[in-house]
């Protein structure tokens, strides 16, 4: 907003003012200039809490009409990380807070370490999201038509048939291994549904299937119904066939959060909607994050060049709001998504 | 605020230094921060879009000539009615009057130097542009055929709705901080730079439009920013969450959609009220009828426009609940629109009526703007909308409002405050004559529509039944003749550019700040300090042969409140 | 009198001329007829908003006429008047609207709620809505394209699915439209009480050819519907295979011409005069791939449309899986097997001897000189084709 450098090369500066520095010409005197920043800044936080508010909607309206997908997914999702990145981002507001109040009593070298520790916060919750985010892709858990391909090579959740116990093989049902109900690739999706769209966004047949947990087995697809119903999804968004995996193997210590959720009968219908809200959301808060690290990297660089005093330290000021919202809209994700 | 230099002369003459002549070359206008320039800057840019806008608007009509084919396929006609509408609601309308004119008008209106955040101010503009550009590029990268409302599964499904689809939802997205940008410098103007004795209820009733406008801008529009956001994801990633084959819900995107969608036609029209009521004022010679009505009504309608956005959605299956409720509340926004109405009209009794150019478009509006209030009562009503959902009746509604409301008060104002902008005088014949043929032209064109639509003529369709042609061809003819007297506008305001007569500082006799000052403004907008009174009170203003300007008495002196008659 | 006040009361003529001419025109200058049980209801509520509204606009506008030729003063006037505002007025015409917007949005739900709820024992039809054609199914197996019948004087409900985007279904002369969303079944109902055609719309934007999704409701008395139904759904059951080539291009080819046309012309899809002239013949796919024109490559490009799309074509052609069974897959293969013998408006080329090319074909099977019966009627034979088991 408004900074040191107002004097644009449009304006010739003939008229001689006393002035600080800091003051624009178009403001009567500084504490004019410092209150009309914050009035600025604070409707600024509004409108990013309407941004984010849009998407708080969209996770009220879908966890009210699918509260199956939500209970079950949140499973995915490392609770300790999580609190981890919590504490991070709130002590980073605190140190965010005392480097405002150390500008405000002139302690400028208190100013420049608390900016630094604010940094390393903001650095350190960006680390955390990256292992979080790696590993979920790792288990192939993408937001979009990727969560049904089948995951890499060295997914730790999924079972590989030939490496099942012995016994398991006579209960298979198939001995793929990519789970009969889910596509190998788009192309086949889009062979399979004889589809008008290309085979990026594959148009779906929709087959209604029963199965019977832990059988292995699958009942034939039922005839194919004409009507889109919304929460079923299309085959292989649906609840799938599973490969065949012995009771025993079942129950022994297959928490379903280690199950890759493709292999996992008991899945709900359209569970990659949890990851697509999940990945929207904390991946524009990511995004926001990075942009307070910016904010406070060029806060940083001023404070250096000696343009902050207890005089003037609005863009401190501002630039604490602007991150304290930022850690404001986490402390709301954290436990809508982790938590219940 | 102004510095004090009273060594300057009250009104310095064209050839002095001013705004215009203050530095030179293009990069003093790319880069300038001062408010009046980048006004400059937003005008041509949206006069620009408007062209381009109207002239696919021009195509569709062509089209519409015959049924079936004219001078094009489906494909292209599609693509152009998507293109219209988008353009005219992103780039022209939204900013014309806040951007354009109101960058340019509302400090001088403060008594101020320049907007809270000029180099914010900058960068909106800077955001418009990259937008714009988005926007075209969607014509470079498949071509565009959703609507300018962008419905899902349509837009989102790659094989039906055209490539450039992500281009544009771009380019709405940077659009949408635009708007968002300027809005916040103007709430944050508003609040911290009026003069001392401007209390709100001495600000003028274009600032309150503003003023309301920009809550507006700055709450609503990061919803379609988001909205558009999603969309995208949903276009390359396909995230499911408006796909009902993947489990998403196409009427949760219509309730994003309109939640800002909404808001936006009432920051529309919002500044173009805020202009009726300078414009009626000052060429009546008369102070404004009911002005804390006039200033209440535009936050009351800013705060409800956020209630209705369901009234789009009649149809859409929506719970019956929902839509009662959402039908209730718009038929409580239009009684404050109705009483403006009245409180203009009022204002005209017992005036001193110049029937200048501006006040001929603001009567236009008057006219204009009654049928769309009024017919917006049908489209209100539950029973009625049904019928007339997705209809020709839509369209003439929206164009009544939107073109024949907000786009004529943005044309009235552009000549109101143009002698202020440009230090010259257009021909005032030639204006008469141009506001007549665009009123002609406009109620052609789309009174007919309104029975179109009962008729049962569906919108958005290249292709129609025989017995709906009639009303199609005399829309058509309509449009050209509406066209005309755009084009004529756009010539003598470009002829006056060149040969245009001298503008004294106050041509019509207003009383408001900025006709305290030189046409054009100095750099600085005032050389002494502006005097502060009851903007609307005509009775010290007086017309001075020898100047060949209006003049204030009594400067210096604040006037008293507002009197009762 | 001064320019101005006359051309003011001119212009105050020219306007309550014109609201006169409104009222006067009623509802024939507005509204196709009122075919429907709510459309007298409808058009009311309809016609107090606009009465109402021309009293008020013509009040409004003759007031501003007249204030702007009796207060006219030319460029450089004085201001003469200091009235600034009047709180009885301004209390009277803010709450004499408020109650008449009361009243208008009370009416206005009171006919809405009475759409929403279908009469107890409405007729149930399912409408399937598709880029860019219509399918209605009834109870007894009827199936049309294109076209709805109804009962007269017999509340009908409607449960309309979408198979991809949004559409609408509009009868303006019912005055009923409901979005159809995909992934729902959307309802609407209505009772028509004039026999005759009506016009059905897609009234939600859904792409290329939504002007052209288009379907006529034939409205006949209860006996006439019910026959016409009987017909309709018995109709290809029992056709030999010319009447089944005529029965393809009567009644089917209604969803597949506004992509494919009869005469040669280019649309969104081939021509199938085109199709027909290459029948037997290596047709080249935008892939690269190649197919002979036959009976296969035909229920391929109705099944699955988008494994060979044609080159210098678009994937743009929606899948019939599911709407059109084995039977009617035959009727349309053998349209276009044998469109020689049809003109370019889909009609039988008169007088024509049709050999139907059926290989190894009886002569005195089909009729004594081998011709086809000139009605079309029922075979009295069996067909060459045994019938499907579906309905």
């Amino acid at each position: 907003m408004t900074t040191l450098h107002a004097h644009d090369a449009a304006h010739g500066h003939d008229d001689h003012h006393d002035h600080p520095p800091h003051l624009a010409h178009h403001w009567d005197n500084p504490k004019q200039q410092f209150e009309a920043g914050k009035l600025g800044m604070w409707l600024f936080l509004a409108t990013e809490v309407m941004l984010f508010g849009g998407l708080f909607c969209g996770y009220s309206v879908y966890r009210h009409n699918h509260p199956e997908v939500f209970a079950y997914s949140s499973h995915y999702l490392n609770t300790t990380l999580g609190a981890t990145n919590t504490c991070v981002l709130i002590l980073s507001s605190l140190t965010m807070a005392w480097g405002v109040t150390a500008a405000q009593q002139n302690k400028i070298g208190l100013l420049k370490l608390m900016l630094v520790l604010t940094l390393m916060g903001a650095a350190t919750f960006l680390v955390i999201k990256y292992f979080e985010y790696t590993h979920k892709f790792h288990e192939g858990l993408f937001p979009g038509i990727k969560f049904y391909e089948k995951p890499g090579e060295h997914s730790h959740m999924w079972v590989n048939v030939d490496s099942a116990p012995p016994g398991a093989a006579e209960h298979a049902a198939t001995t793929e291994t990519a789970p009969a109900g889910a596509p190998a690739s788009a192309d086949q999706l889009h062979a399979a549904s004889g589809g008008a769209a290309p085979a990026s966004a594959p148009a779906f047949e929709i087959q209604t299937v029963s199965i019977t947990p832990g059988t292995g087995a699958a009942l034939p697809p039922a005839e194919a119904s004409t009507v889109l119903p919304a929460a079923a999804g299309p085959a292989g968004l649906g609840t799938g066939e599973a490969i065949a995996i012995p009771e025993a193997e079942l129950l022994r210590d297959r928490h379903p959060a280690h199950m890759q959720p493709l292999q996992d009968p008991t899945r709900p219908a359209n569970m990659h909607m949890f990851f697509n809200i999940y990945y929207m959301m904390t991946g524009l808060h990511g995004i926001h994050v990075v942009i307070g690290m910016i904010v406070i990297t060029w806060l940083l660089v001023k404070t250096f060049k000696g343009q902050f005093s207890s005089e003037y330290f609005t863009p401190v000021d501002l630039g604490g709001l602007y991150w304290h919202v930022v850690d404001l809209i986490w402390i709301f994700l954290f436990p809508l998504f982790y938590l219940i | 605020m102004t510095t004090l230099d009273i060594s300057k002369p009250l009104h310095p003459t064209i050839g002095e230094d001013n705004y215009l002549t203050h530095t030179r070359g293009i990069l003093s206008w790319l880069f300038t921060l001062d408010h009046k320039r980048i006004g400059v800057n937003y005008l041509v840019c949206v006069l620009t879009s408007f062209f381009f806008g109207g002239m696919f608007a021009l195509l569709v009509r062509t089209e519409l000539l015959t049924p079936g084919k004219t001078i094009v396929e489906q494909d292209a006609y599609n693509q152009f009615f998507t293109l219209h509408g988008a353009i005219m609601v992103f780039l022209v309308i939204i900013p014309s009057i806040p951007a354009a004119l109101g960058n340019f008008v509302l400090p001088i209106m403060l008594g101020a130097k320049d907007v809270a955040f000029p180099r914010l101010n900058l960068m909106s503009w800077w955001l418009w542009v990259t937008g714009a550009v988005f926007f075209v590029g969607s014509l470079f990268t498949g071509g565009l055929d959703t609507g300018w409302t962008f419905y899902t599964p349509y837009s989102i499904d790659k094989g039906s709705a055209m490539g450039g689809a992500v281009s544009a939802l771009m380019g709405v997205f940077i659009l949408g901080f635009s708007s968002i940008f300027t809005g916040l410098n103007f709430i944050v103007t508003i609040h911290r730079l009026r003069p001392p004795g401007m209390t709100w209820f001495r600000m003028p009733l274009f600032l309150w439009a503003i003023y309301s406008t920009a809550i507006l801008q700055v709450l609503a529009t990061p919803v379609i920013g988001i909205t558009v956001a999603l969309l995208m994801f949903e276009r390359t990633f396909g995230i499911g969450i408006f796909d009902p084959k993947l489990g998403g819900d196409p009427v949760l995107y219509q309730h994003f959609f309109w939640f800002y969608s909404h808001p936006a036609v009432y920051i529309m029209i919002l500044p173009g009220m805020g202009i009726i009521s300078e414009l009626i004022a000052v060429h009546s010679h008369k102070h404004i009828f009911g002005y804390r009505f006039i200033a209440f009504s535009s936050v009351a309608i800013a705060i409800f426009s956020f209630l209705v956005w369901g009234h789009h959605m009649f149809t859409s299956g929506q719970s019956p609940l929902m839509n009662a409720m959402f039908s209730a509340i718009t038929f409580s926004v239009a009684i404050p629109s109705a009483v403006k109405v009245f409180n203009w009209v009022a204002t005209m009794y017992k005036g001193s009526i110049s029937l200048n150019t501006p006040m001929l478009y603001a009567m236009a509006f008057l006219f204009i703007f009654s049928i769309g209030g009024l017919t917006g009562l049908h489209l209100g009503t539950l029973a009625v909308d049904i019928h007339l959902h997705d209809t020709y009746f839509v369209v003439a509604h929206f164009h009544y409002v939107m073109m024949g409301s907000a786009l004529i008060a943005m044309i009235g104002g552009l000549h109101h405050w143009w002698p202020k902008m440009t230090g010259k005088m257009y021909n005032e014949n030639l204006g008469r004559l141009a506001c007549a043929l665009v009123f002609i032209g406009f109620n052609v064109t789309f009174f007919t529509q309104f029975f179109l639509g009962t008729k049962g003529g569906t919108r958005r369709s290249w292709d129609y039944l025989p017995e709906f042609q009639v009303y199609h061809i005399i829309s058509t003819i309509g449009s050209y003749i509406l066209a005309i007297g755009f084009f004529l506008t756009a010539g003598y305001l470009i002829h006056s550019l060149f040969r245009g007569k001298k503008a004294p500082a106050n041509p019509w006799g207003g009383r408001s700040l900025e006709w305290q000052c030189a046409s054009p403004p100095p750099h600085d907008n005032f050389a002494t300090t502006p005097t502060v009174g009851d903007c609307y009170d005509f009775s010290t203003v007086e017309w001075d042969e020898k100047q060949g300007t209006f003049v204030v008495h009594g400067e210096g002196q604040p006037s008293p409140a507002h009197s009762h008659h | 009198m001064s320019t101005s006040r006359l051309i003011a009361i001119a212009l105050i003529v020219l306007t309550i001329l014109g609201g006169i001419a409104l009222v006067i025109a009623g509802d024939t200058m507005w509204f196709p007829r009122k075919a429907s049980t709510v459309a007298p209801q409808m058009d009311l509520v309809f016609n107090i908003i606009t009465w109402i509204s021309i009293f008020f606009f013509v009040l409004i506008m003759v007031v501003m006429f007249w204030f702007a030729g009796e207060y006219h003063t030319g460029r450089q006037a004085k201001a003469t008047s200091d009235v600034t505002h009047n709180t009885p007025l301004e209390l009277t015409w803010t709450i004499i609207p408020l109650i008449l917007v009361i009243a208008i949005f009370y009416v206005g739900l009171e006919g809405y709620l009475n759409l929403r709820v279908a009469p107890v024992g409405a007729y149930d039809v399912r409408v399937t809505a598709q880029k860019w054609s219509w399918l209605f199914e009834h109870s007894n197996g009827a199936s049309e394209a294109n076209v709805l019948r109804v009962p007269l004087n017999r509340p009908v409900r409607l449960l309309m699915q979408s198979k991809d985007v949004l559409h609408a279904c509009f009868i303006p002369a019912f005055r009923v439209k409901q979005d159809i969303v995909p992934g729902r079944i959307s309802t609407i109902w209505f009772e028509a009480k004039e026999a005759g055609e009506f016009d059905l719309f897609c009234a939600e934007y859904c792409g290329k050819d939504h002007s052209m999704m288009r379907a006529k409701v034939i409205v006949k008395p209860e006996a006439e519907f019910i026959a016409d139904l009987k017909e309709a759904a018995e109709l290809h059951k029992k056709l030999s295979d010319s009447e089944l080539a005529q029965y393809a291009m009567s009644k089917l080819y209604v969803r597949c011409q506004s992509c494919h046309s009869l005469d040669g012309k280019r649309g969104t899809g081939p021509s199938w005069r085109e199709t027909n002239a290459n029948w037997n013949k290596e047709r080249v796919f935008k892939d690269g791939n190649k197919e002979v024109v036959n009976e296969n490559y035909i229920r391929e490009s109705i099944l699955n449309p988008g494994l060979h799309i044609v080159e210098t074509f678009t994937n743009a052609m929606p899948t019939f899986k599911g709407q059109l069974d084995d039977r009617q897959i035959a009727a349309l293969t053998l349209a276009i097997k044998n469109l020689q013998h049809f003109d370019n408006a889909g009609k039988l080329k008169a007088g024509e001897a049709i050999d139907w090319q059926i290989p190894g074909g009886f002569p005195g099977l089909y009729g004594g000189d081998g011709s086809v019966p000139a009605n079309g009627g029922a075979a009295s034979s069996p067909a060459t084709i045994p019938p499907s088991n579906t309905p």
